[in-house]
């Protein structure tokens, strides 16, 4: 038996062995692939093929046109537009935070991320009902301003712009927080000792080094947080009045008040590129600023 | 050369340093530094002429980098002076100090080229653009990396980073240069590589330099004066030559020299020399003139190059070669002497004539080369 096993045995068994190998390979793979195929790959090809097809079975691009026209068309830059001011201000509180919490000793960085990221695990709809209750014309924040002879207090706070973005914002923190927090904490503190070496004040170490440094992360959850918005719906929804309905609404009221299937299929189209979109802007100035510093250095 | 100043290295008459005064680059006072109970630097104090090269030559924890920090302005001492020229910098942020670093990390900004890490400095500096593309130029010539501006300081070795480090520091004539432990990661041969070219620049463009290390033969090699320090004091401030053949405590003597200690008692003293006696031979041994009584106990440091051997009844001692090891130019010896069970005596001799295991020999030495040190009573 040994015998024969070993007469046999220069190419056979590293060759079975190779086949087994991806016979085993695929197997493992095929449950993920299944699963992304039933889960992800068709429902996107239906949306798509779902956004093109006219009430008769027929192709047709009228949904789209129907999309990026009259109140669709204000509605998708509302989106776009809330977007941007919730990427904003998520940036510039979440490079604050990040920035304050980073310069903690690690304990206290802790206990101070824990508080950021603690109301990300509350309900949203909790989250955003706890807005409305502090942002009210008699809510602690308008009352408070009154107290203190705030001149023209009380605030419209909510069911206006205002309102959308300070909950969006506060859904978005966490995450450029956490990412913005990761980033400074990889930046080699002693480079900042370096540059006062060599005679850099306060201002110019932050704006030519730390800044810097720090820039794809700022890159990398503003964009995070704009993408994030762009589909958010129940914070809009409730603290925005009708002139903030973001694109994720119409989609709702098409599917649920108007049974438009295929008109809400066009704007989820509409809502996966303008995502693919923004990734694809952050790349390129990346990419355009790297290769400006090249030319500035040659 | 011109224009980066006058050279004024120090020069040596006879052993003894002179620094050819142009006047102090930075003097130290009575500088203190305490971490809770701990002193990390005892009342330090020196005076460093400009274009001199001067190492702080420790162990870790011998307050050396500290003392460095505290001239760069990174750590504030308790008390004591500062002077750089005649400004008195103790109680200014180091961006004010206008001092030159080289940090044992290299340190460079990863988001510039190298052209753009040594020009920013001078940019800080309000420094008209023509001239610092023509000062960048240069001081990157001087280092040998014509042609790398346009890189990035990850696309660069580790000694190539230095390299750029050091240019980052001088490219705006600091009048000092603070280096901490510059070499410490590089592999030895680059070390003895780069120590030249520092050297060589150093001299070259006159450059007053700080330099922090614990590896003595970086130090000598590199050093017009080294402090040799321990326990946040500075054992001795001395050039290299007199460090090596007059220090000046034991501990310097072991340092440097790595030298043998032989207890003993001084027996008498004549014009040139003091005689001692050997505890543990009984043999008689000539050292030049020491101030020390008669009767004083004494340790006889010699270091393992300047001891010979000898026929057996010729030297001050005598003993049984224990273990010959052959290091290429030399042979290491380790002599056990008779009546005693000491540490090995050890020897360095020139190959060739070198003594072989077993053998008996005599051990003999010129008077010039014995430092004698008093022992503390019952120490």
């Amino acid at each position: 038996m040994a015998a024969t096993l070993t007469a046999h045995a220069p190419a056979r068994p590293r060759k079975l062995l190779a086949s087994r190998k991806t016979r085993v390979g695929i197997l493992y793979a095929l449950p993920v692939v299944v699963y992304l195929l039933v889960l992800f790959v068709y429902p996107i090809f239906s949306t798509l093929f779902l956004s093109l097809k006219n009430t008769d079975g027929s192709l047709t691009l009228h949904w789209y046109v129907d999309a990026l026209t009259g109140v669709n068309l204000s509605v998708l830059f509302t989106t776009l537009r809330i977007s941007a001011e919730t990427a904003l201000f998520s940036l510039v509180f979440g490079f604050i935070l990040a920035n304050a919490i980073s310069r903690l000793k690690p304990l206290w960085a802790g206990v101070a991320m824990l508080i950021v990221v603690v109301p990300h695990f509350i309900s949203a709809l909790v989250r955003t009902y706890g807005w409305i209750i502090l942002l009210g014309d008699k809510g602690l924040v308008n009352q408070a301003m009154a107290d203190l002879w705030v001149p023209g207090a009380p605030y419209q706070l909510l069911y206006n712009e205002i309102g959308v973005v300070i909950g969006t914002t506060s859904v978005m923190l966490p995450y450029t927080v956490l990412l913005l927090y990761g980033v400074m904490r990889g930046v080699d503190r002693r480079l900042l000792a370096a540059a006062a070496s060599m005679g850099a004040g306060r201002l110019t170490i932050f704006r030519r080094v730390y800044l810097p440094l720090v820039t794809p992360g700022l890159a990398s959850a503003g964009l995070l947080s704009f993408i994030l918005s762009l589909g958010y719906y129940i914070t809009p929804a409730l603290m925005g009045g009708p002139k903030q309905t973001m694109i994720a609404s119409l989609i709702n009221q098409q599917v649920m008040k108007q049974n438009q299937w295929n008109g809400a299929a066009a704007e989820g189209v509409i809502l996966l590129l303008l995502t693919f979109a923004g990734l694809l802007l952050v790349k390129v100035i990346t990419s355009l600023g790297a290769s400006r510093k090249k030319r500035s250095a040659s | 050369m011109a224009e980066f100043g006058v050279v004024t290295p120090s020069v040596e008459v006879a052993g003894v340093k002179q620094p050819t005064a142009t006047g102090k680059a930075l003097s130290v006072v009575a500088l203190r530094k305490t971490y809770g109970d701990v002193v990390a630097v005892d009342e330090a104090s020196m005076e460093i002429a400009a274009g001199e090269f001067v190492t702080f030559l420790g162990a870790s924890g011998s307050g050396k980098t500290t003392t460095l920090m505290m001239i760069a302005g990174f750590c504030e001492p308790d008390s004591g002076t500062i002077t750089v020229g005649d400004r008195d910098v103790t109680k200014l942020a180091p961006q004010k100090r206008n001092l030159g670093f080289v940090f044992q990390q290299y340190l460079l900004f990863p988001h510039m080229t190298v052209s753009e890490n040594v020009a920013f400095p001078l940019t800080l500096r309000g420094v008209p653009k023509d001239e610092i593309r023509r000062r960048v130029g240069e001081t990157l010539e001087i280092a040998g990396l014509s042609g790398f501006g346009s890189r990035r300081p990850r696309e660069l070795s580790g000694g190539q980073q230095q390299r750029v480090a050091l240019c980052r520091a001088l490219v705006y004539r600091p009048p000092v240069i603070l280096m901490d432990e510059p070499l410490g990661a590089l592999d030895k041969k680059l070390r003895d590589q780069l120590q030249i070219e520092i050297k060589t620049i150093q001299q070259e463009l006159g450059l007053t330099v700080i330099y922090v290390t614990h590896d003595q033969e970086e130090a000598l090699v590199l050093s017009d004066r080294i402090a040799v320090m321990r326990n946040g004091l500075i054992e001795q401030f001395d050039t290299p030559r007199e460090l090596f053949e007059r220090p000046r405590t034991p501990f310097v003597a072991d340092f440097l020299g790595a030298a043998n200690f032989l207890p003993g008692r001084v027996l008498q003293n004549t014009d040139a020399h003091t005689v001692v006696r050997l505890d543990q031979s009984g043999g008689l041994l000539k050292a030049r003139r020491h101030d020390l009584a008669s009767g004083t106990p004494v340790k006889v440091a010699v270091q393992p190059g300047r001891l010979r051997a000898c026929a057996p009844d010729d030297g001050f001692c005598t003993g049984t070669v224990e273990i010959a090891t052959y290091v290429g130019t030399l042979v290491r010896a380790g002599v056990r002497i008779d009546g005693g069970d000491a540490p090995l005596l050890r020897l360095e001799v020139p190959a060739g004539r070198g003594p072989v295991t077993g053998e008996r020999v005599g051990i003999t030495v010129d008077p010039e080369d014995v430092n004698l040190f008093p022992t503390e009573q019952g120490g």
